[in-house]
C-alpha cells in the first residue's frame, strides 16, 4: 500500500510539473500597438452567431468580390425563416467585432536598472447568378418537390425560403430559377433536406440596391428558434480547392462557445518577440497561424479571442456600446446590462456586461473538416486572447553594476526572443539574428 | 501488494491520459480540481463506509478511479462544482444500492449532478479530437483491462450497436463516409466505451444482460444525440439506463462481479496474502 501512495504521489508531483510549466497569464498589461485583424487573409468568412438558450441570431458578413448582380447564396437553416426573422445589419457592426477581437501586439519599456527600485505590484457558399437579370419563375413547382415556403424583401436582398423533398428536385429548380450552383452540389444538398432543414436563398435586388445608395452588400441577419447549434461549412466546400479561412464570432450571456466535434486549441500567445516584428505584424501571425494549423494536423479550431465583453486588457478597440451589441445580434439584454442570475454561491468575482464573445479561427478543407461545425456555449469564463509582446531595452547611460548586468542579461534575452520567434514562424533564425542586430 | 489488483493500472492509465491530455491537448483544466476531486472522493468514501453498515471496507481504489475519471471528463471554473460532484459520485454507491450493488456509475452520477444541479460544469466532447494514435492507446489500455475483467462483451456490443445506428443514419443522409468516421473516432466516445460502461461493480453480472443494455445506451446516445443534438448526450444515456441494471440482473442471473474474485481467478498464488 505504501508503494502504492509513493506511486499514485510521484504522478500527482507530474500533473503539478506539468501545470506549473504551462504559460502563466500574468497580470495584462502593456501599451497595445497593432492588430492582426481579418485583412489579413484574402477571403475569409465572418460569421457573428449570437446565441441564448435555444434562440440564434447569425450575421453573415457579405464579402462577395464578383459584381452585385452576380451575388447569391444559398444557406441551409433549421427552421423556416419569416420576414421579421431576417434583417440587414450595418457593415459596420463586423469590423467592430473583428477590431475589438483580432490577436493583439503590446509593447514593454525596460525601467532604467540604475535608478532607485520602487515595487509596484468560408462558410457560405456563394453562388453566381448564370443569367444576371432574368426574373425568376417563382411558382411552386410540385413535380420537383420544391415549394417556396415565403418569398420576401429585405433592404437590398431578394429572399426565398425553399423547402425540399429530394436533392434532385432542388438542383433542378435552382438551376432553373438561374442559380449556377456547384456541380456536385446534389449529393450535398440531401443530407440537409432528410434532416428536415430548409433553404434561406438570396440574391441582389439591383434597383434596391441603387436606392439604398451603399456601396457595398451589408450583413444579412436571420434569427430562429431552434436546438441546433451548427454552422453548415459542407455546401461551401462544393467547389474550394484550397482551404478557407472563417473567423467566427460567438456571443453568448453564459461564457465561452467551444466546438464539439473537433478540437479546439488556443493559439500561441503572450510569446515575447524581437521588436523588429513591430513592422510586420500581420506578416508574422499570418505565418505563426499557418505554422501552427500544419503543426495541429489542420483539423482544429483555434481560438483567437474570449472576453467579456465589457472590457479588455489591452483595448485593440472600444468595447461594443448596447446599440452595437444589438447590431451584432444580442438580444438578451433589454436595456439593462444584467447578466442572468448566477445561484448566489456561484456569484462571480467580477462584474460582467453580460454577453461573452468568443473569436474561432477555422481554416477547413474538405479532407480534414468532413462534418459542419456542431458548438457548445459553455459557462468558462477564463479570459485569452492572442497577445504578442515587445520588450523595449533601456537605452541610457548605465553605469552601475546593476547596470552592467542589465546589459549582460538583455544579450540573452534577445536571443530567446529571437528562438521564440524562429519556433513560432517558418522565418529563418539567422534572419531573425541578423534583423534583430 | 501493488499492480495485483486490475484497478491499481486502471488508475495508473487515467492518471496517465490525465498527463498526456494536459500537456498535449490544451486543456482548461485546474491543478487544484484534481486535487480536490481526489479529495472529496476519498473522504466520502472514507467517511460513508464507515458510517454505513458493511463496515470498514475502505474503498480507495474505486474512490480514486472515480476521482481521476471526474478530472479527465468534468470541466468546471469553481472547485465546488467538482467537490459536489466528487460527493455525488461516491454518495450514489451508498444511496442507491439494492442488495449491495450500487447500480449507477460514480463518476458518470457525479458528472450528470454537477451538470444539472451547478451553473458552471461542462464537458468538452471534442477535447480529445479524433487521432487514430489516441484510439489506440485508449484500446490497448483498456482491451489490457477488460481482458482481465471479462468485460470486453459491453465495450463490443456498444460500439457494434452505435456505430451500425451511425451507419444506417450516414447512409440514408448521404454524406460521405469519412462523416461517419470522423463521428466514430472521436476520443472522447472510445474512453466511454472502454471505461465507463464497463465498470464491472455496477454493470449487469451475466453476459446477455450486460450486451442487451450496452445497446439499449448505444441506441438512446444515439437518438440523444442526432435527434436532441445533446452534446452529453453517451453521459445521459447511461445515467438514465443505469437503474436497469437490477432488473436485468433479476432476469438474466449471473454470480455477482468482485475485485477479490478476479484477483483469485487471475493469480491462483495470491490467494494467501488476500485472504484477511
Amino acid at each position: 500500500m505504501n508503494k502504492f501512495f509513493r506511486l499514485l504521489v510521484s504522478l500527482l508531483l507530474v500533473v503539478i510539473v506539468v501545470f506549473n510549466f504551462t504559460p502563466a497569464a500574468w497580470a495584462f498589461c502593456g501599451f497595445y500597438v497593432a492588430k492582426a485583424d481579418t485583412k489579413l487573409y484574402n477571403k475569409a468568412s465572418q460569421v457573428v452567431i449570437a446565441r441564448s438558450g435555444d434562440r440564434t441570431v447569425l450575421t453573415m458578413a457579405n464579402d462577395f468580390q464578383g459584381k452585385v448582380k452576380d451575388f447569391a447564396v444559398v444557406v441551409p437553416v433549421p427552421t423556416l425563416i419569416k420576414k421579421e426573422q431576417v434583417k440587414v445589419a450595418p457593415p459596420k457592426i463586423v469590423e467592430r467585432l473583428d477590431a475589438f477581437s483580432a490577436p493583439r501586439l503590446v509593447e514593454y519599456f525596460d525601467p532604467d536598472p540604475c535608478a532607485p527600485v520602487y515595487n509596484f505590484s468560408k462558410a457560405l457558399p456563394t453562388v453566381s447568378l448564370s443569367r444576371p437579370g432574368n426574373r425568376m419563375d417563382l411558382k411552386k413547382d410540385s413535380s420537383l418537390g420544391v415549394t417556396i415556403e415565403a418569398r420576401f424583401n429585405v433592404g437590398e436582398y431578394d429572399i426565398l425560403i425553399l423547402s425540399a423533398k429530394e436533392s434532385g428536385g432542388l438542383e433542378t429548380w435552382l438551376n432553373r430559377n438561374g442559380y449556377k450552383i456547384p456541380r456536385r452540389a446534389k449529393e450535398l444538398l440531401q443530407p440537409y433536406i432528410r434532416s428536415g432543414m430548409k433553404f434561406f436563398v438570396a440574391k441582389v435586388n439591383l434597383d434596391k440596391f441603387n436606392e439604398s445608395g451603399e456601396e457595398f452588400l451589408r450583413p444579412l441577419q436571420i434569427s430562429y428558434q431552434s436546438v441546433k447549434f451548427m454552422l453548415p461549412i459542407r455546401l461551401g466546400m462544393a467547389n474550394a480547392k484550397t482551404e478557407q479561412d472563417l473567423i467566427l464570432y460567438i456571443l453568448s450571456p453564459k461564457g465561452q462557445a467551444e466546438v464539439t466535434n473537433y478540437r479546439t486549441v488556443k493559439v500561441p500567445s503572450n510569446v515575447n518577440i524581437p521588436i523588429f516584428v513591430k513592422q510586420e505584424f500581420g506578416g508574422f501571425y499570418k505565418s505563426m497561424f499557418e505554422k501552427t494549423y500544419i503543426r495541429e494536423d489542420r483539423k482544429v479550431a483555434f481560438l483567437e479571442y474570449a472576453w467579456d465583453m465589457g472590457s479588455c486588457d489591452p483595448c485593440s478597440a472600444e468595447p461594443l456600446n448596447p446599440e452595437e451589441l444589438e447590431q451584432a445580434g444580442v438580444f438578451w439584454l433589454n436595456g439593462n446590462s444584467n447578466p442572468p442570475p448566477i445561484s448566489p454561491r456561484f456569484r462571480r468575482p467580477y462584474p460582467t456586461s453580460g454577453v461573452f464573445i468568443t473569436r474561432l479561427h477555422v481554416r477547413y478543407s474538405r479532407n480534414k473538416f468532413p462534418e459542419d461545425l456542431m458548438f457548445q456555449e459553455t459557462s468558462d469564463r477564463e479570459s485569452f486572447q492572442g497577445r504578442y509582446i515587445l520588450q523595449y531595452p533601456f537605452t541610457g547611460e548605465l553605469n552601475c553594476s546593476a547596470g552592467r548586468e542589465y546589459q549582460q542579461s538583455l544579450f540573452r534575452r534577445k536571443e530567446k526572443e529571437a528562438q521564440s520567434l524562429a519556433q513560432l514562424t517558418d522565418w529563418k533564425i539567422q534572419d531573425i539574428r541578423r534583423r534583430i542586430k | 501488494m501493488l499492480f495485483k489488483d486490475i484497478r491499481d493500472y486502471q488508475i495508473l492509465f487515467l492518471a496517465c491520459f490525465l498527463v498526456l491530455g494536459i500537456g498535449t491537448r490544451d486543456w482548461t483544466i485546474h491543478p487544484e480540481f484534481i486535487a480536490v476531486a481526489i479529495a472529496t472522493c476519498v473522504i466520502t468514501q472514507l467517511v460513508l463506509s464507515s458510517v454505513s453498515d458493511k463496515g470498514l471496507t475502505s474503498n480507495i481504489r474505486s474512490a480514486l478511479i472515480t476521482s481521476l475519471g471526474l478530472s479527465l471528463l468534468l470541466r468546471t471554473d469553481d472547485w465546488r462544482t467538482m467537490a459536489i460532484a466528487g460527493f455525488a459520485a461516491i454518495g450514489s454507491k451508498f444511496l442507491f444500492q439494492i442488495d449491495h450493488k450500487h447500480f449507477f456509475n460514480p463518476a458518470n452520477f457525479g458528472i450528470i449532478s454537477a451538470l444539472s444541479l451547478t451553473h458552471n460544469a461542462w464537458v468538452s466532447p471534442g477535447q480529445w479530437g479524433e487521432d487514430w494514435w489516441y484510439v489506440l492507446i485508449f484500446l490497448g489500455t483498456g482491451g489490457l483491462i477488460l481482458n482481465r475483467i471479462g468485460r470486453w462483451d459491453t465495450t463490443a456490443a456498444f460500439l457494434s450497436a452505435y456505430s451500425f445506428l451511425e451507419a444506417m443514419r450516414n447512409m440514408w443522409l448521404g454524406w460521405t463516409w469519412d462523416v461517419f468516421f470522423h463521428r466514430l473516432t472521436s476520443g472522447s466516445l472510445i474512453l466511454f466505451a472502454l471505461f465507463m460502461i464497463t465498470d464491472p461493480r455496477s454493470i449487469p453480472d451475466s453476459r446477455t444482460g450486460r450486451m442487451i443494455w450496452a445497446v439499449a445506451i448505444a441506441f438512446l446516445t444515439f437518438i440523444l444525440r442526432n435527434y436532441f443534438f445533446l452534446p452529453t448526450a453517451v453521459f445521459w444515456a447511461l445515467f438514465i439506463l443505469a437503474p436497469f441494471t437490477m432488473l436485468i440482473d433479476t432476469i438474466w442471473t449471473s454470480p455477482r462481479f468482485t475485485w477479490l474474485k478476479e484477483r483469485k481467478a487471475i493469480n491462483p498464488l495470491l490467494q494467501v496474502q488476500i485472504t484477511p
